[in-house]
C-alpha cells in the first residue's frame, strides 16, 4: 500500500476543559482532492492548523508523506503549502514583492523565484496594478495571491482553509483552475469549505467532523452508500436519484433549526 | 448632537472598554499588562505631580515678584512637550481606529467628541494638564484674586494643546499616507532644515556682527512668540495681573480664536474620516494593463542565507512605506539640528558646550526610538505571523533578518548624525567614534536579545500606516524602561571611565569585555527563539491576527 499523503492517529487538541478535536484518525491518499467538512465550531480549523504546524496537538500523531510532523517539522513544511484562514499576507508589500519574499523563505533561488512569481501573477490575473500594495487588494485578489504564495515552491500537499469564502465567481474560477491543474500533476489537496456544492464538484473524498469527532470519511460514493444504508430516504429527483453532499452532510451532522420566533423582525 | 442617542452610545463605549479590560485580566498576560500599566501610570503620575509642583512654584515666583509676563517661560515648555512627546513616544500613545466607530449610527459631532475623549487619555495630555493645574494653583497662591481668570485662560490653553496635537497627527497622517504627498512633505521638511542650517553660516560670515544680528532675531522672535498660543496665554495672564481687564479679554479672545481655527482644521480631517475616507494609495495608482508581469530579483547580500535576506528586504520595504515610522527615525536628526541651532545662536547650545557628546547622545536616542520596533518585531506583520509559523524558515533566521534590518537603520542614522555633527560643530574625534561604536555594540545586542524574546512573549499587533494603533504592550514598555535603565547606566559609566580615565586602554578593554558579554547574551537569546516560538505559536497567531 502507498504511503498516505496525510495520516493522523488519535489526533486530539484541548483548550483548557474544551476538547476541540478528539481522537481524529484521518487518512488521505496521495493525489486525492480531499474535502474536510463540518458545522461551525466543529473543529475544522483546529485540525487544519495542527496539520500545518500552526497549532501543536495535545496528543496523537500526524504523518505527512510518511514523515512524523513533530520529528521532521522543517522537512514537512518544505513539502506543503498553506492558505490559512487569515491568509497570512504581508499587507505593505506589492503582490510581486510578497511572492518574491515567500519564494526566498522556502529556499528557492532568486532567479527561480522571480520567474515563478511572474508566471503566477499572470495566471492569477494580478498583473494590472504592479505597484498596488496587498493591503489595497480586494478580498478575491488577496485569496488568489495567498494561493499563488502557497504553491510557489511546488508543494506536494496543499492545505486550504475556506479558499472560496467571500470570493466572486470569476476569482473562484481562477482558483479552481489552479487547483485542478495541481491535482492533474499528482499533488494532494486538503480543503475545508462551507460551500458544499464546490466540494461536491471538486473533491473525490470527504471527511466530516462534528463536535470534535470524525463522523464520516470516504469517497462521495462510499458516504452515499453508508448514509442510505443507515436510513433510506426520499431522494431529490433533481440530483439524478443520488443524495447530494448537502443531504449527506445534514444527515450525518443532523439538521438543527431554532424554534424561537423573532416577532420584532419585520 | 442628538443626546438621546449619543449618551447611550458613549455609555456603551465606556462599558465595552471596561468589559474588555476585565476580560483581559482572565489571562496571566492580562494581569501582567495591568501591573505594567500601574507601574507606568505611577511613573507618569510622579512626572505629572512633580512637574506641577515645580511649575507651580515658578508661577508663584513670577506672579509674586511682579513678573507675570515671564509665565511664557513656563507655558512654552509645556506647549512643546505636549506637541512633541506623542511623536517621540508612540509606544505610549494611543489613538482610536475610526473605522471601529463608523460602523455604528453615530452622528458627526458625537464622533468628534469620542475622538477627543480618546485623545485626552494619552500621557502627554495627562502630564500637560497636571502641569497647567500646577501653574494655575501657583498663580492662585501668589494672588488668589487671579485664580478664576488664570484657571479659565489655562483651561483654554490646555484645550488648544489637545486640539493641536490631534490636528497635527491627523494632517501628518494624511500627508504621509500617499507616496506623492509623502515626497512633497519630505522635500518641504528638508528645505526647512536646510533653511535653519543656513542661519548659522550666514551669521558666521558677518563675524562680530552676529551678536547684533542675534539680538535683532530675538527682537523679531519675541513678537512672534507673543502671537502664538503660549505667548498669548502668558500675555492674557499678565494683563489680568496688571488689572487690564479689557486687554486681557481681547488677548483671551485670540486664544479662543486659535481654539476655533484649530478645531476647524481638525474638523476637515475628521469629517473626511467620518465619511469613510480611505488613505491607502489604491485610489491614486492607475491600472496599467500590462500584459506580462515583471518581477525583480530579490536582494542579494553575500554571506547570508536566502531566508534571512528575504526578511531584511521585506523589513526595509515595510519601513520605507511607513510615513509615521520614518518620521520617528528622523527625530534624532531633527533634534541635532535644534540643538545645533541653539549653539549657533550663542545661547546654551548643546553642541557648543558639549560637542563631543552630540554623537553618543544622538546615537543613544536613535537606539531608544528603534526599541519601538525591536521590542515588538512581529507587531507590524499582524496575521502574517501565520506565514512564519507555517514556513520552513526557522524563527532564528527570521529574527536575524529583522535584527539586521533594524541595525541597518541604526547604522544609517549614526552615519547621518556623524556627518551632521561634523558639519555643524566639528568632526568627532577618533576616540569618541570608537567609544560610541563600542557603546552601541554593548547596548544594541542587549536590546535585540530582550526585544527578540519580548516579541514572542508579549506581542501586539501594530499598524505601520497610521500614527494610531502603534501602542506597544504595556509589559513591553515596562520591560523596556528597566532594560534601558540598566544598559544606559552601565554604558554611561563605561563611557565616563573610557573618556576620563588616565588608563584609557584599560577603560576601553572593559568596554570590549562588555561588548563580548552583550554579544554572548544576544547569541544565547537567539538560540532560544525557535523553542519559544514553537511553544507560543498559538498565542502569537491569536494575538497578532486580531
Amino acid at each position: 500500500m502507498d504511503t498516505p499523503a496525510i495520516a493522523t492517529t488519535n489526533l486530539t487538541r484541548s483548550f483548557g476543559d474544551l476538547v476541540a478535536v478528539q481522537d481524529v484518525n484521518l487518512c488521505v491518499a496521495s493525489g486525492q482532492f480531499f474535502g474536510f467538512l463540518g458545522p461551525n465550531g466543529a473543529g475544522k480549523s483546529t485540525t487544519i492548523k495542527m496539520l500545518t504546524g500552526l497549532l501543536a496537538p495535545t496528543s496523537g500523531k500526524i504523518q505527512i508523506l510518511g514523515l512524523d510532523f513533530a520529528e521532521h517539522t522543517v522537512e514537512v513544511k518544505r513539502q506543503i503549502g498553506v492558505v490559512p484562514e487569515g491568509l497570512a499576507l504581508f499587507g505593505r508589500l506589492t503582490g510581486a514583492e510578497y511572492l518574491t519574499f515567500v519564494g526566498r523563505m522556502y529556499g528557492l533561488d532568486r532567479e527561480t523565484t522571480a520567474k515563478r512569481a511572474a508566471e503566477l501573477l499572470e495566471f492569477m490575473q494580478l498583473v494590472d496594478q504592479p505597484k498596488k500594495l496587498v493591503t489595497d487588494y480586494s478580498h478575491g485578489m488577496q485569496k488568489k495571491l495567498a494561493l499563488a504564495a502557497a504553491v510557489i515552491h511546488g508543494p506536494k500537499i496543499l492545505f486550504l482553509d475556506e479558499p472560496f469564502e467571500g470570493v466572486d465567481a470569476i476569482a473562484a474560477g481562477t482558483l479552481k483552475a489552479m487547483l485542478q491543474r495541481m491535482i492533474a500533476r499528482g499533488a494532494t489537496i486538503f480543503l475545508t469549505s462551507h460551500v458544499l456544492e464546490i466540494v461536491e464538484r471538486l473533491c473525490s473524498h470527504v471527511a466530516i467532523i462534528d463536535r470534535g469527532q470524525l463522523v464520516a470519511q470516504g469517497s462521495l460514493e462510499e458516504l452515499r452508500t453508508g448514509v442510505t444504508a443507515q436510513a433510506p430516504a426520499v431522494v431529490n429527483p433533481q440530483s439524478g436519484g443520488k443524495l447530494t453532499l448537502e443531504e449527506i452532510f445534514l444527515r450525518v451532522v443532523g439538521g438543527r433549526s431554532s424554534e424561537q420566533e423573532l416577532s420584532w423582525l419585520g | 448632537m442628538n443626546s438621546s442617542t449619543f449618551r447611550p452610545q458613549l455609555r456603551a463605549i465606556a462599558q465595552v472598554r471596561w468589559r474588555m479590560f476585565t476580560h483581559s485580566l482572565r489571562t496571566t498576560k492580562g494581569a501582567v499588562e495591568l501591573f505594567s500599566r500601574i507601574v507606568i501610570s505611577a511613573v507618569i503620575a510622579f512626572g505629572g505631580f512633580g512637574g506641577a509642583i515645580l511649575l507651580g512654584g515658578a508661577a508663584w515666583y513670577f506672579v509674586s515678584h511682579q513678573k507675570p509676563e515671564s509665565l511664557a517661560l513656563l507655558l512654552w515648555p509645556v506647549f512643546l512637550f505636549w506637541q512633541m512627546f506623542p511623536l517621540m513616544a508612540t509606544a505610549l500613545t494611543e489613538t482610536i481606529d475610526s473605522s471601529d466607530l463608523l460602523r455604528f449610527p453615530m452622528d458627526y459631532r458625537a464622533y468628534v467628541l469620542v475622538r477627543l475623549i480618546y485623545g485626552a487619555l494619552d500621557p502627554a495630555t495627562v502630564l500637560g494638564s497636571l502641569w497647567l493645574v500646577g501653574i494655575t494653583l501657583g498663580i492662585g497662591w501668589a494672588r488668589p484674586s487671579l485664580l478664576p481668570m488664570a484657571a479659565l485662560v489655562l483651561f483654554v490653553f490646555g484645550v488648544v494643546n489637545l486640539l493641536l496635537t490631534q490636528m497635527i497627527f491627523a494632517w501628518v497622517e494624511r500627508w504621509l499616507a500617499q507616496r506623492r504627498t509623502r515626497e512633497v512633505f519630505a522635500v518641504l521638511f528638508f528645505i526647512a532644515l536646510l533653511g535653519v542650517q543656513l542661519i548659522g553660516p550666514v551669521l558666521s560670515r558677518y563675524g562680530d556682527r552676529s551678536n547684533v544680528a542675534f539680538r535683532q532675531i530675538g527682537q523679531v522672535a519675541n513678537p512672534i512668540q507673543s502671537v502664538l498660543p503660549p505667548g498669548i496665554a502668558a500675555i492674557a495672564l499678565a494683563n489680568v495681573a496688571s488689572n487690564k481687564v479689557g486687554q486681557a479679554l481681547v488677548t483671551f479672545s485670540f486664544l479662543l480664536l486659535y481654539a476655533v481655527v484649530i478645531l476647524r482644521l481638525l474638523g476637515i480631517r475628521l469629517r473626511a474620516q467620518y465619511r469613510g475616507e480611505n488613505l491607502s494609495e489604491a485610489g491614486v495608482i492607475p491600472s496599467q494593463r500590462v500584459g506580462h508581469a515583471f518581477v525583480a530579483l530579490g536582494w542579494r547580500i553575500p554571506g547570508l542565507p536566502g531566508d534571512v535576506i528575504a526578511v531584511v528586504e521585506k523589513e526595509f520595504r515595510y519601513l520605507a512605506r511607513s510615513g509615521p515610522v520614518l518620521l520617528t527615525f528622523i527625530t534624532p536628526i531633527v533634534m541635532l539640528f535644534v540643538f545645533g541651532l541653539g549653539g549657533r545662536a550663542g545661547s546654551a547650545g548643546f553642541l557648543q558646550h558639549w560637542p563631543q557628546l552630540a554623537l553618543p547622545v544622538g546615537a543613544s536616542y536613535s537606539l531608544l526610538l528603534l526599541t519601538n520596533l525591536i521590542y515588538n518585531n512581529f507587531g507590524p506583520d499582524g496575521g502574517g505571523i501565520q506565514f512564519f509559523l507555517a514556513s520552513p524558515a526557522s524563527f532564528r533566521h527570521v529574527m536575524m533578518g529583522k535584527n539586521l534590518a533594524h541595525m541597518g537603520v541604526l547604522l544609517i542614522e549614526v552615519l547621518v548624525l556623524t556627518i551632521g555633527v561634523s558639519v555643524m560643530s566639528r568632526p568627532p574625534t577618533s576616540l569618541m567614534l570608537l567609544i560610541t561604536f563600542t557603546a552601541l555594540l554593548f547596548a544594541a545586542p542587549i536590546n535585540l536579545a530582550a526585544g527578540n524574546l519580548l516579541s514572542l512573549y508579549s506581542p501586539k499587533k501594530t499598524e505601520f500606516g497610521t500614527f494610531g494603533r502603534q501602542r506597544a504592550s504595556q509589559t513591553t514598555v515596562l520591560a523596556s524602561f528597566a532594560i534601558q535603565a540598566l544598559v544606559f547606566g552601565i554604558a554611561g559609566m563605561a563611557m565616563f571611565a573610557a573618556f576620563y580615565s588616565p588608563h584609557l586602554g584599560l577603560a576601553l578593554l572593559s568596554f570590549f569585555a562588555l561588548d563580548g558579554t552583550a554579544l554572548l547574551i544576544y547569541v544565547l537569546a537567539l538560540g532560544r527563539v525557535d523553542a519559544v516560538a514553537s511553544r507560543r505559536a498559538e498565542l502569537l497567531a491569536t494575538e497578532l491576527s486580531k
